[in-house]
């Protein structure tokens, strides 16, 4: 079972060991040791908001307007604890972690697998989130590490984070085919890149979110 | 407050922040109970959050420059390679592969 989640969970390595090493080698600029670019991989845990971080520290923004930022940055994951809500199962340790790692890149991966027969899918979803935490917290380390690591041109490795998606929003359509929610999804990013580009996936999923029960509510019969 | 102290501050400040936006719809909801609008929401989600990642990741690219082309080129590859393979893996890394090969040129 740890093998295949660990396979299933390969394509998040490919994101996640570029986008940390991008994390590190900005973090780096701010002169602290580099085990607390590693730290912030473990405790923080947020992509965008660790990037953010960066700006906020080299200003010395106060902690409640960090905390603030942080909130509505990161408010969009608000969204993502709905699809798991039975499969995470009861209050537990386990529970607690796997929502602690819910991050864009997790939920994507785990709402567009089926979990392979026989293997329980809570354990199955903990290891996910475990090896995508390591990936983050690696590439945060070697970002910040890069002087004496790196040696080769990791220029475009980014790609890797855009691919993740696609691959993912393939296989939506392969499971869901229907084009009502691809559409919705994409014009409610047009509409929140007019007018929202700040918080562009915020704004974009709850317009999609009201679009789509509205759709529901018209078309009642259709849906259920 | 030295500088240590403001980095650790920062960080726990900023971890408590996002794990309450993660933990808000388990306090909120309770699962099990017949909520059919809340399963509607659930499945339908997806499809749509990952258009929404998909455009949010391409809306950095320059139209006006050969960004464009080779943007286009290696998403090519990995919707091909994705649609006609369906192994993530491979996908992923040919298209970045690809995408790679042309920044560096």
């Amino acid at each position: 079972m740890i093998r295949s989640a660990l396979t299933t969970s390969l394509p998040i390595l490919f994101g996640f060991v570029p986008l940390g090493i991008a994390f590190g080698l900005l973090f780096q600029e701010l002169n602290y040791p580099w085990y607390f670019a590693s730290l912030m991989g473990i405790i923080v845990y947020a992509g965008a908001a660790q990037f953010m971080a960066i700006g906020l520290l080299a200003a010395g923004v106060g902690l409640v307007e960090i905390a603030m930022s942080t909130f509505l940055l990161n408010s969009r994951h608000m969204f993502y604890g709905i699809a798991f809500l039975e499969s995470f199962g009861n209050w537990n340790l386990r529970k607690l972690y796997m929502i602690f790692g819910l991050t864009d890149e997790t939920y994507a991966l785990m709402t567009s697998i089926d979990v392979p027969k026989g293997f329980n899918q809570k354990q199955y979803f903990f290891f996910i989130t475990l090896f995508a935490q390591s990936y983050w917290v690696l590439g945060c380390t070697i970002g910040a590490l890069s002087s004496e690591i790196l040696s080769f041109n990791t220029d475009g490795m980014e790609f890797a984070a855009t691919a993740l998606f696609v691959v993912l929003l393939i296989e939506q359509w392969m499971m869901v085919k229907r084009l009502l929610p691809f559409i919705i999804g994409l014009i409610a990013s047009f509409i929140a890149l007019m007018f929202f580009i700040d918080h562009m996936l915020l704004v974009a999923i709850i317009i999609s979110i009201c679009s789509i029960l509205l759709f529901r509510l018209v078309n009642k019969t259709h849906y259920e | 407050m030295n500088e240590i102290d403001y980095l650790l501050a920062t960080m726990i400040v900023m971890a408590i922040s996002t794990y309450f936006t993660r933990i808000i719809p388990f306090l909120l909801f309770v699962p099990g109970k017949d909520n059919t609008k809340l399963n509607f929401i659930a499945k339908s989600t997806p499809p749509m959050v990952m258009t929404i990642l998909v455009i949010y990741m391409l809306k950095g690219v320059d139209y006006l420059s050969t960004e464009i082309f080779y943007t286009l080129f290696a998403l090519a590859v990995t919707v091909g390679l994705q649609v006609l393979k369906r192994n993530a893996l491979l996908s992923i890394v040919s298209g970045t592969f690809v995408y790679m090969f042309f920044v560096q040129m």
